[in-house]
């Protein structure tokens, strides 16, 4: 009666979200019996029509139409409650009545309450398309009638949906349902419905058949639990296995995620524990040389008395090495909060002339004192950045005073600016001593003050520069002697910053336009 | 009568510093080590300038910034402060715009170390400018 192949998978349409794979395979499985009990339905009139019709077979279709008329009702039921099986919440009867059975069996606790429903609702189908099979088959002919052999449908349809040992159990079930029919009509206590024109009339009362019969019924029976049972049980543990290895890799994935983010926190922790310190640092070293740098001012301003010119030039030298010393602490707390990062907090829309206009001016006394010619040349017009002004003002006027201090009197010092495809490139130029071959590789390290140690500085100077040039995501590099100085004196530093700090479409400038139909 | 000035740094030796410069020039001078103490101040003594520092404890220079944006300040708006600090302009500038995302609306600022003639050229500047508004 219940025809077909199993739980073939069938559209997807009632697989539902928040399922494993166990639960989704089971409910639509028994969507799967409910549609086959329709074809079955329709199976037995066909062929009980057929066998009247066709080949005259002589028996009362009445009692058939019946049970296909039970069998429809009990069908739509079914059909309900399958897709209803998520939605109860308390356990529904089958559930109640499957207890027992479970007891019995000694089968293991369903995983989830929707399984538990789902084999419930399982052993409810098996029984009554059990009691179904049996009932029409006592009025088609019982032992006569090979569809007999149907019930191995049963077997199979508990092996794909319920445990194993329920698989035997309906096997058992059955043969017995079987034997109890055949031996009621044996025995007459029941009347025997002989299918006339189909079989011999005695052979419900014939034992040899009768024997051969239930010997092919149960081997079958019990051979098809022994076979479905082996092969959906080891579909259902590779089933399990791959959840549980799905879970554990995302179990796997969610750790290291946690781990990463922790990491991430404790950096960022880290980084802003090393700003605080500096801000204090900073002050810190820097408040006590600023207080005896003012009284030495102060002193040297005459605000205190008249000095001597022994204590005037002592206090001078007093008031440099304060000076110096105050730089150094500068470049070394510049070079930590570079390292640390607040370079890229500073990165803000900025505009590149307003930064060399003030680079400039930080050196133009410098230059002036030692009567040097300070150019500068730049396009009229030059795209806004996205960069931290008061870090490359910081670089470009390092660069200045550094061509300054190493340039001899009334020698020349350049600073041009040029964009070239997009990157905006800035060179300083001057024609003073150079750079000894020796020394230019490594102008950038930290501390490096080259072979002429007479001149001031920190040897920090160049660094920050780099370190300033390339947290923008630049390039800086220096060539001596300058290849621009005719004589082939002095040297050349440049940096590129790149274009993607260029604002598209910002252009500055007031003379922009007029500049460029020059050009 | 003589301009006064009410001066605001946690350094003794700068308050030192400032007001013999200060007094040099016939300054009157009102010191303070904190920001309360330079609020109490501001209400008893009224001072024609104020020269404060940044970073001191208790009350900070930028808590005083902050402090004065306020209503109950409005009497003593037009007093000019100037910040003396040995952080930079633009240090501080960024750092109070970005904690109280408000402009950094001082009148003048000096970096430390102490430049005489430039503070006192500064300070000079400030309180003609105010006489004549």
């Amino acid at each position: 009666m219940t025809t077909g192949s199993g739980g073939r998978t069938v559209p997807r349409e009632r697989e539902r979200p928040g399922l494993t794979p166990e639960e989704s395979a089971l409910v639509v499985r028994i969507g799967v019996f409910v549609k086959m009990r329709w074809l079955a339905i329709a199976g037995v009139l066909i062929a009980s029509l057929i066998a009247t019709q066709a080949f005259h077979i002589q028996f009362s279709l009445v009692p058939i139409y019946i049970i296909c008329a039970v069998m429809t009702v009990y069908n739509f039921l079914f059909l309900y409650q399958a897709r209803h099986l998520n939605v109860e919440a308390s356990d529904s009867l089958p559930e109640t009545l499957a207890v027992p059975l479970r007891h019995l069996l000694i089968i293991p606790r369903a995983t989830s309450p929707l399984l538990a429903r789902a084999r419930a609702t399982g052993n409810v189908h098996i029984i009554v398309d059990l009691a179904a099979l049996t009932v029409l088959l006592h009025y088609t002919g019982g032992i006569e009638n090979p569809f007999i052999f149907y019930f191995v449908f049963h077997v199979i349809l508990a092996g794909i949906l319920l445990h194993y040992r329920v698989a035997y159990l309906v096997a058992t079930w059955a043969i017995l349902t079987v034997l109890l029919l055949i031996g009621l009509e044996y025995y007459e206590v029941i009347p025997h419905v002989h299918l006339e024109g189909f079989a011999a009339a005695g052979l419900y009362q014939q034992g040899s058949y009768i024997l051969s019969v239930l010997l092919a019924l149960s081997t079958c029976l019990y051979a098809s639990a022994y076979m479905v049972t082996s092969i959906s049980g080891e579909l259902r543990k590779r089933q399990r296995e791959v959840v549980a290895l799905q879970q554990k890799g995302l179990t796997e994935k969610t750790r290291e995620l946690e781990e990463a983010s922790e990491e991430l926190t404790t950096l960022e922790e880290g980084r802003q524990h090393l700003l605080r310190f500096l801000a204090i640092a900073s002050h810190d070293l820097k408040a006590p040389l600023s207080a005896v740098q003012s009284y030495i001012q102060l002193m040297l301003g005459g605000f205190s008395g008249e000095l001597t010119d022994k204590q005037r030039q002592m206090l001078e030298r007093s008031s440099i090495r304060i000076t110096e010393q105050l730089e150094l602490i500068s470049d070394l707390l510049d070079i930590s909060r570079i390292e640390g990062g607040q370079i890229v907090k500073e990165m803000e829309e900025m505009s590149l002339s307003q930064v060399v206009g003030d680079s400039v001016e930080n050196v133009r006394a410098m230059a002036t004192d030692k009567s040097i010619k300070l150019g500068t040349r730049m396009p009229a017009s030059l795209p806004k950045l996205k960069a931290s002004g008061v870090r490359l003002k910081q670089a470009i006027t390092n660069l200045l005073v550094n061509a300054i201090k190493f340039t001899p009197e009334n020698g020349e010092v350049l600073l041009r600016i040029t964009e070239q495809s997009g990157d905006i490139y800035t060179e300083v130029l001057d024609t003073g001593v150079g750079i000894g071959a020796e020394d230019l590789p490594k102008i950038f390290d930290d501390f490096y003050r080259g072979s002429d140690r007479e001149k001031a500085g920190s040897g920090l100077g160049l660094s920050i520069v780099k370190r300033v040039v390339e947290a923008h995501g630049g390039k800086i590099w220096a060539e001596s002697p300058n290849p621009e100085d005719k004589k082939g004196r002095g040297s050349k530093f440049t940096f590129l910053l790149p274009k993607n700090l260029v604002i598209a479409g910002k252009k500055q400038g007031r003379k922009a336009r007029l500049k460029s139909q020059e050009t | 009568m003589a301009y006064k000035i009410l001066l605001v740094d946690d350094d003794p030796d700068i308050r030192d510093v400032v007001t013999m410069l200060l007094e040099s020039k016939g300054y009157e001078t009102v010191t303070a080590c904190d920001g309360i103490e330079c609020l109490a101040a501001l209400r008893a003594e009224e001072p024609d300038l104020m020269i404060i520092d940044l970073l001191m404890p208790k009350m900070d220079g930028f808590a005083v910034l902050k402090e004065l944006e306020d209503g109950r300040w409005s009497k003593y708006r037009n007093i000019p402060i100037l910040i003396l600090s040995s952080v930079r302009e633009e240090a501080s500038r960024r750092r109070y715009e970005l904690e109280t995302a408000l402009e950094f609306n001082v009148d003048d600022y000096v970096e430390k170390p102490i430049n005489p003639e430039v503070l006192l050229e500064r300070v000079e500047r400030l309180v003609n400018k105010n006489k004549k508004a």
